[in-house]
């Protein structure tokens, strides 16, 4: 309750009484329940830990940046949607219908999920979106603040204008944080926003009991989260905090809260972790490609170097980042001193995440090396030897980070965009083009191995580290590491057994080697039986050498290296074999027992068609014939374009007829003619489909978590 | 003066019908005319009075000038009209409102209908569902809450990468000594593969998404007991032997009862949607104009 005033945390203590005695009230006499959660309650346990995906980064109308583009399904609708059902997405036609569907892949569930929207704003965004609150017309009072927010200024949905008060809060954060977490627009203390921040998490909480499957069953879990958006100078700095069970603070923290990620990480001990009430949390950093060469920075909140406790906290609190999502990836930067032609993959061309939504103004520059995690897990072994711990340990997944609240909506062949980074989707019309920022993608989803679908065996795969993420494709690999594994262990049905007995599996630590030892990986690997066949595995190895981060990329440890696979881009078809898995045991033949060292693993698949060049294949999209361009545009409700738009224009030229794209009208050309003088701001044919800068194709790919290994000390 | 319906929604004090509030208001009932093309059904007709209504009800309570997304809608209709302006949003925002932007707009519209039909749905405490109404609920939508039958098998597999062109005759291989075992577990038999597990449990469509249509076939049509197989995949082949068969179940309540909760708190918010709108409808008095 550190965050609160005297006066707020006197009413919230009044509220959560009231709360209390609802629930009393309501559940009295009720007994039985489902049992506790504990391990083994599912049917399907096995020791020897199954593959689980998930997706751990979803928002919803929820959150201030997906309310403001008009998306309206909330949890419960998320929920459904992962577990099969459609969603209506923007923009919506004149009687609030929407235009598009969201379908979800029946090839692609998901196992678990967690929401994660915003925790800034989450209370006061619902004040001033709601019309019997007093706040909801209440403007900025100067007077109380200097700098004080309104509503009108927390309800604006201009880009500009969101960075504006966001750097204006964090400016009064620096100054008075219970000013900023509260502004005048919440009344005294911060009643109003209190009230209905206490409100929506509930709501939260509802909704992922509601998904949970507490029968042995076990079909799907869902997890209570929240997202700390922490944005100093819009640096990205955001964490998804992750509860182990229902037993969760009353409150999130938010950015305004606690305005330093090492005080979020003691607000979670203080409230969750070492309150003996069987609450656990765990934060999940993502995006560090868009903090201006600031997520690893070593400063503390005081400008000073890491200290041991800082980096334990850090390494405790966040044993896993999210590598890749909705907004680029985040393993590796091209052009750096070690060769890696696969680290140009879904790289966003700035470092900072304003650019995402102020696409024409460079802020910060081009992508900065710093804000890569390969960078970061060298600097973690150098910390390690300086402090005794490594902070930046982190083991990999992959999410989404929808912002139309699409858990797992990751196909490139099906994206609708996810809505978020400012775009205006909610509009009717559409903008023109595509519907997302074309250097955006569909992310993908976080990979467990577990011994069952319960929130207790994936939370804990989440703190051993024994994760994955992939670029979409359900890609299945599995890692060992040890000093005296089988080298024919492909050919054992007891892999598993032997590889968890012999060695560790991925997001482990190898020590203690024997005399002349050198480290075997067991690394394997299954392709999405609905995607492309696999390409290769490769290693990636980092370690010091007398105090120098060296990395190596082992390029093919498995898979063809002749593999000329690609694919059509006139049409998407993939061309070329590959391999539907992959196994084989490799020895480190250059390892030096005195050097800490990591090893992760880097699967690929043969080349397919990106988002964006499948919907211009989709459109049958011709770089030669603008009047496709508006064709796409106007027709093809899958682009989620200016249907409903040119159909009135359409109407106003042939009578009710979608002229614009009926190209076998005789009067088409006209009307193309003619909508196009009206539509005005479409864009030029080869504005999108025809952008040299957009690559066709990818390698879709998944990453293990990293084994390390530290040298006896 | 009339106060807008919805508010009395969202407050939770109009619970049952407009009607009460109109037959103890002052003043005559709200009027409202819609005018529609003369070719139109009585189902367009009716759909756009019922839209008109509610328009009107948001238009009453103001949220054309205080919802955000119509702030936004119409700042930038205004910059679109005069990109030279030097005026801020909130003038912008106010001259749309003084040349009746909103009236026309089909994004203000398209906002403000869902809000309404947001406020429709709000559900007051004494309708909030009870422990036996939601043993009765779950007992009458059982179809709901029923999960999927599992099917309990062991599992071949030979990887067609490993083996290469020697897959078919090894597969012939193994189908003689899957039948020469008899009862007999395969234990330390065929090619590992990340997630494969030699006995599993899973249901039709976790199959499916991890090894494709025909073995998911395969399993869901298997007889207990005896071996299926060489079954292709992309991965190679597999054989399959059902040990146990288990339906479809649904939990009790005491397991699934937040579940249960929400999907009756749905149908009582589209209960309720249903019954304040026909509240509504009864309440307006409707002209409609067809037009020619």
């Amino acid at each position: 309750m550190r965050y609160l005033t005297p006066m707020s945390r006197s009413l919230f203590f009044a509220l959560s009484a009231f709360v209390v005695t609802l629930i009393a009230l309501g559940c009295g006499g009720d007994s039985g329940g489902p049992g506790p959660d504990v391990l083994g309650r599912c049917a399907e346990f096995d020791e020897l830990r199954q593959p689980f995906f998930g997706d751990t980064h979803i928002h919803t109308v929820l959150s201030l940046d997906a309310n403001l583009q008009g998306t309206r399904p909330g949890p419960m609708e998320a929920y459904a949607f992962a577990k099969g059902t459609p969603i209506g997405v923007q923009p919506y036609d004149a009687d609030g219908n929407p235009l598009r569907t969201a379908t979800p892949d029946p090839d692609r569930r998901l196992d678990f999920v967690m929401l994660s929207d915003h925790a800034e704003y989450l209370g006061t965004i619902a004040v001033c979106n709601d019309p019997n609150s007093p706040a909801y017309d209440r403007p900025a009072d100067p007077d109380a603040r200097p700098d004080d927010v309104g509503c009108i200024e927390y309800r604006t949905t201009n880009p500009a204008e969101i960075t504006a008060v966001f750097r204006r809060l964090n400016a009064l954060t620096a100054l008075a944080p219970d000013d900023t977490r509260y502004p005048a627009l919440c009344g005294d203390s911060g009643t109003e926003c209190i009230e209905a921040g206490i409100d929506v998490w509930a709501q939260v909480q509802d909704a992922a009991e509601a998904a949970y499957d507490r029968s042995d069953s076990c079909d799907f879990t869902s997890f209570v989260g929240y997202e700390w958006s922490a944005g100093p100078l819009t640096a990205n700095l955001h964490r998804n905090v992750m509860f182990r069970n229902d037993v969760v603070p009353e409150l999130p923290i938010s950015y305004f809260d606690e305005p330093y990620v090492e005080d979020l990480w003691a607000g979670l001990r203080d409230e969750c972790i070492d309150t003996d009430t069987g609450c656990d949390a765990l934060a999940i950093p993502h995006n560090s490609n868009l903090a201006a060469g600031t997520f690893f920075e070593r400063p503390d909140k005081n400008g000073n170097p890491f200290d041991a406790s800082y980096a334990q906290l850090r390494h405790d609190l966040e044993p896993v980042i999210e590598i890749f999502q909705h907004k680029g990836a985040s393993e590796c930067l091209p052009g750096q001193a070690i060769s890696d032609e696969l680290c140009g993959f879904e790289i966003l061309p700035y470092a900072n995440l304003a650019n995402v939504n102020l696409q024409d103004l460079q802020l910060f520059g081009d992508a900065d090396p710093r804000d890569f995690v390969r960078g970061a897990l060298g600097e973690g072994m150098k910390l390690e030897l300086e402090l005794g711990v490594n902070p930046f340990q982190h083991g990999i997944i992959s999410s989404t980070d929808t912002h139309i609240a699409a858990p797992g909506y990751d196909n490139e062949k099906t994206f609708l965009g996810h809505g978020g980074a400012g775009q205006p989707n909610r509009e009717l019309p559409a903008p023109e083009g595509f519907p997302d920022v074309q250097y955006l993608n569909p992310g993908g989803p976080a990979g467990v191995w577990a011994e069952e679908n319960s929130r207790n065996a994936i939370f804990e795969a989440f703190r051993r580290r024994e994760v994955f993420g992939t670029s979409g494709p359900r890609i299945v690999p599995r890692v060992f590491g040890g000093w005296d594994l089988p080298t024919d262990l492909c050919d054992s049905p007891e892999l598993s057994r032997i590889g968890y007995e012999q060695g560790v599996p991925m997001g482990g630590e190898l020590s203690d080697p024997p005399d002349g030892s050198m480290p075997k990986f067991l690394v394997s690997a299954k392709q999405d039986p609905m995607s492309a066949p696999l390409q290769r595995i490769q290693i990636i190895k980092g370690w010091l050498e007398g105090g120098d981060y060296r990395v190596q990329v082992f390029d093919y440890v498995a898979g063809d290296p002749n593999n000329t696979a690609s694919v059509d881009l006139a049409t998407c078809e993939p061309q070329g074999t590959g391999a539907a898995d992959l196994c084989t045991v490799w020895e480190d033949e250059s390892f030096d027992p005195t050097q800490p060292a990591y090893y992760y693993v880097r699967v690929i698949e043969n080349p397919t068609c990106r988002w964006t060049a499948q919907q211009c294949v989709d459109a049958n999209y011709d770089c030669d014939n603008p009047t496709t361009q508006f064709d796409f545009d106007c027709c093809d409700p899958t682009a989620g374009l200016n249907v409903a738009f040119c159909d009135d224009v359409a109407a106003g030229l042939t009578g009710g007829e979608a002229a614009c794209c009926r190209t076998d009208n005789p009067t088409s050309s006209t009307s193309v003619s003619f909508c196009n003088d009206v539509a005005g701001t479409l864009p030029p044919a080869d504005g999108q489909c025809c952008r040299p800068r957009l690559e066709g194709a990818i390698q879709e790919r998944a990453w293990t978590s990293p084994i390390w290994y530290q040298p006896p000390s | 003066m009339l106060r807008p319906l919805l508010h009395f929604f969202l407050i939770g004090a109009l619970l049952f019908a407009g009607k009460i509030v109109f037959e103890s208001r002052d003043g005559d009932p709200p009027e409202i005319t819609v005018r529609m093309p003369a070719d139109s059904t009585e189902a367009q007709v009716e759909k756009e009075i019922r839209n008109q209504i509610l328009l009107n009800e948001a238009r009453r309570y103001g949220w054309y000038r205080t919802d955000p997304i119509v702030f936004t809608h119409l700042v930038r209709n205004m910059r679109f009209i005069e990109p030279d302006t030097g005026d801020d949003d909130l003038t912008l925002f106010k001259r749309a409102l003084q040349m009746n932007m909103q009236e026309h707009d089909p994004v203000v519209r398209a906002r403000l209908l869902y809000r309404a039909r947001e406020a429709l749905t709000y559900v007051p405490e004494d309708r909030m569902p009870t422990r036996e109404e939601l043993e009765e609920h779950r007992a009458a939508h059982e179809d709901r809450f029923e999960r999927e039958g599992k099917v309990r098998f062991e599992h071949v597999f030979l990887s067609g990468t490993k083996r290469g062109e020697a897959l078919a005759s090894d597969a012939v291989a193994m189908s003689a000594q899957l039948e020469a075992l008899g009862n007999a577990a395969p234990t330390g038999r065929g090619d590992p593969l990340p997630g494969l597990r030699a006995v599993q449990s899973s249901t039709v469509s976790q199959i499916r998404a991890s090894y494709g249509e025909e073995l998911a076939g395969v399993i869901d049509e298997g007889v207990v007991g005896s071996w299926r197989g060489p079954v292709p995949s992309v991965y190679g082949v597999h054989f399959v032997r059902v040990l146990e068969k288990e339906p479809s179940s649904v939990p009790a309540l005491t397991i699934i009862e937040a579940e249960v909760r929400a999907d009756l708190l749905s149908e009582i918010k589209e209960e309720l949607s249903k019954e304040r709108m026909e509240a509504l409808r009864n309440a307006y008095v409707v002209h409609v104009e067809r037009i020619p």
